[in-house]
Formats: C-alpha cells, sequence, structure tokens
C-alpha cells in the first residue's frame, strides 16, 4: 500500500499560522478607534513632570501622554492626566493623585483614594482630580495595577 | 531508644498529620489594608472604595461648576437636606454625605449649617442656641442657607443567565435658596458584575 501525505510548504504553513494567530488575537482585540478636531480649539497648560519608574511592566502597559492643569472655583488646583492602554486588551488601573502645599508639605486630603479606571485596547483617556484645599500647589500621581 | 524499624514511617506518617492539622487550627490572619484602596473587598453591593470613588467625583463636579462661588460673601452656608436610599441595601447615606461635606468644608467655600436639615447634631446646635438667648437676652442671629443639598440613591439590577449586573446611581443637586433654582446637578454610576459559578448548592 502506497503512503500518503499531505505536503505543505514551509512557508505556507508559516503563512497559515500567522494567519490563525491574527485572527485569534483580532477576537480578543477590544480596541478603540478615535476621531478628533484636526485643529483643536483647546489651548491646555500642560506641566513639564518627571516620572520615577518602579514597575516597567506597568509603564509598559499604560503610558501618561502629558498632564495639564487649571484653576478652578477662584482658587482650587486641577489636574489632567492623559494615559494610554499601549496593550490590545481591556485593562484596570489604579491611580492616587496626592497633595502638596507651598511648604513641601503633604495636605493628605479626604480624596486622596486609590481610584480604578478601566481602559479598551489602545484607548486613551483622562484621569483628572480637584484640590479640596486652595493650599495645594503640587501634586503626585501614583500608578499601579 | 531508637524505635524499631517497622514502627518509624507509621511515626513518620503521624508526625506529618500532627503538622497539617496543627496548620488548619491557626488563627485567622487579619490585616490592616487601605480601606478606599484596591485591596478593599469588591462586592455586588457598594463597598469603601465606590463611596470614596462617588463622593470625590461629585465633589470635583460642584467645583468645577463654580456654583458655590455665586454668592456675595463666602463661606457660603449650606444645608444637607434628605439623601433618599431607593437600593435594597440598608446603608448610612452619612457614607457618602459626609465625604462629600468634608471635602467641602476643607475648600473653605463651604460652611454647613447645623439648625436645619440633616446637619449634624441639630438637636444639640438648637439647645445650644436658645441657652444663648436666655443667658444673654439677645435673639440668636442663625444664617439662612445660600444652598441645600439633596442626593438620591438609586439601583437597578439586570440578570442574564448566570450574570447579575448591579447599577448604583448617585445623584445629586445644589439648589439655590433665594431663587429656588437647582443650580448644579451631578449623577455618577458604579456598575458591578457579579458571575454565579455554574456548580453550586
Amino acid at each position: 500500500m502506497k503512503n500518503f501525505s499531505l505536503r505543505i510548504p514551509v512557508v505556507s504553513r508559516g503563512r497559515a499560522l500567522l494567519a490563525v494567530a491574527v485572527g485569534l488575537l483580532a477576537g480578543c482585540a477590544t480596541n478603540v478607534n478615535t476621531v478628533e478636531r484636526a485643529q483643536p480649539q483647546a489651548a491646555p497648560t500642560y506641566i513639564a513632570d518627571k516620572r520615577v519608574v518602579t514597575d516597567n511592566t506597568l509603564a509598559g502597559m499604560v503610558r501618561v501622554v502629558a498632564i495639564n492643569q487649571s484653576t478652578v472655583s477662584g482658587n482650587l488646583l486641577k489636574v489632567q492626566a492623559t494615559i494610554e492602554n499601549r496593550k490590545n486588551s481591556l485593562r484596570t488601573l489604579n491611580y492616587k493623585f496626592e497633595w502638596i502645599d507651598r511648604d513641601g508639605m503633604a495636605i493628605n486630603s479626604p480624596n486622596e483614594t486609590w481610584k480604578s479606571v478601566q481602559l479598551q485596547g489602545r484607548e486613551t483617556t483622562t484621569i483628572a482630580t480637584v484640590a479640596i484645599n486652595p493650599r495645594a500647589v503640587d501634586f503626585v500621581l501614583k500608578l499601579r495595577e | 531508644m531508637n524505635p524499631p524499624h517497622f514502627f518509624r514511617p507509621l511515626l513518620g506518617a503521624c508526625s506529618a498529620s500532627v503538622l497539617f492539622f496543627a496548620g488548619c487550627a491557626t488563627a485567622p490572619e487579619t490585616r490592616t489594608i487601605d480601606s478606599k484602596g484596591p485591596e478593599a473587598l469588591n462586592t455586588a453591593s457598594i463597598n469603601s472604595q465606590d463611596w470614596a470613588s462617588a463622593a470625590d467625583q461629585l465633589v470635583q463636579s460642584l467645583l468645577t461648576s463654580n456654583a458655590l462661588d455665586r454668592v456675595r460673601t463666602q463661606p457660603a452656608v449650606l444645608a444637607v437636606d434628605r439623601i433618599i436610599n431607593n437600593t435594597t441595601l440598608s446603608v448610612d447615606t452619612d457614607l457618602l454625605i459626609k465625604k462629600i461635606r468634608v471635602a467641602l468644608t476643607q475648600t473653605g467655600k463651604v460652611a454647613v449649617t447645623n439648625t436645619m436639615g440633616l446637619g449634624e447634631r441639630a438637636v444639640v446646635a438648637s439647645e445650644a442656641a436658645e441657652m444663648e438667648e436666655m443667658t444673654t437676652g439677645k435673639k440668636q442671629k442663625l444664617k439662612a442657607p445660600d444652598f441645600t443639598l439633596y442626593g438620591k440613591l438609586i439601583q437597578q439590577t439586570d440578570r442574564a443567565k448566570s450574570v447579575t449586573q448591579n447599577t448604583y446611581t448617585f445623584q445629586m443637586s445644589l439648589v439655590d435658596v433665594k431663587s429656588g433654582l437647582t443650580v448644579w446637578e451631578e449623577e455618577r454610576e458604579i456598575a458591578k458584575q457579579t458571575k454565579r459559578s455554574s456548580v453550586g448548592w
């Protein structure tokens, strides 16, 4: 009896595997597409920031794109961070803003609590907070998984 | 004296089982956590992190609206009205209101009146005012509120197969007493999905 086997070229097998992998990944992805004004009318006041990374996995997952600030209710500082999910799947990020007064002392406001935000794949969103103490002049944004 | 060879495995097994059961009998472990942090237990109801998050978002919205800056002289006097709880949860609405009061008071833009509404220790404050009147013979001038704050908690439950979703809505409104107009309103939602185990009793 003659043996019969289906021979697939190596290149074709590679392509087939790639196609299956892409198909699987596409099925799992929850990426977000966005459309916005080409010439934005907003003129945010961006802050030059200093970053300390102790968790490289987290830094690879979520990126802080920019931080801007404004003043609300006359004398209260409002800070907004634009964050981006660098992965193709839904991620939950925990964050906390802490406030510091002019003398460098931590203010310990009651709203300095960990909050969570969910980001779809490749989504960019904003997290913000208002300093409830008029003495607040600086902030620290803490991020964790 | 050493035990006989045939007895040694039995002795080893007994020792292992004693150690095993001793491990089970240890006292339950308790640790202190940040009640508003990610370690807080996430349940189908509103947990401590949810209360803190809702209060912060409502305060942020109120301060960003600049509604409190409408008064001529600051701090604005605020009377806290009823908080209606239309959820199935038996919760103390102070879990939300107190956080909002503390935050607003720290801004220096608000003073909460204790002589009406849900002002804390309203009875004692009223009695103290009466006593002051009796001792001084002068009628006390109580500050009328500039604003009243009222709120409502709503729960909506949706079920699909083994998944239950509880959506809690926190609604809050600020009313200008002089005009009777609502000068700020906000609502925040927290949705929680709980998946029931397919094997259960």
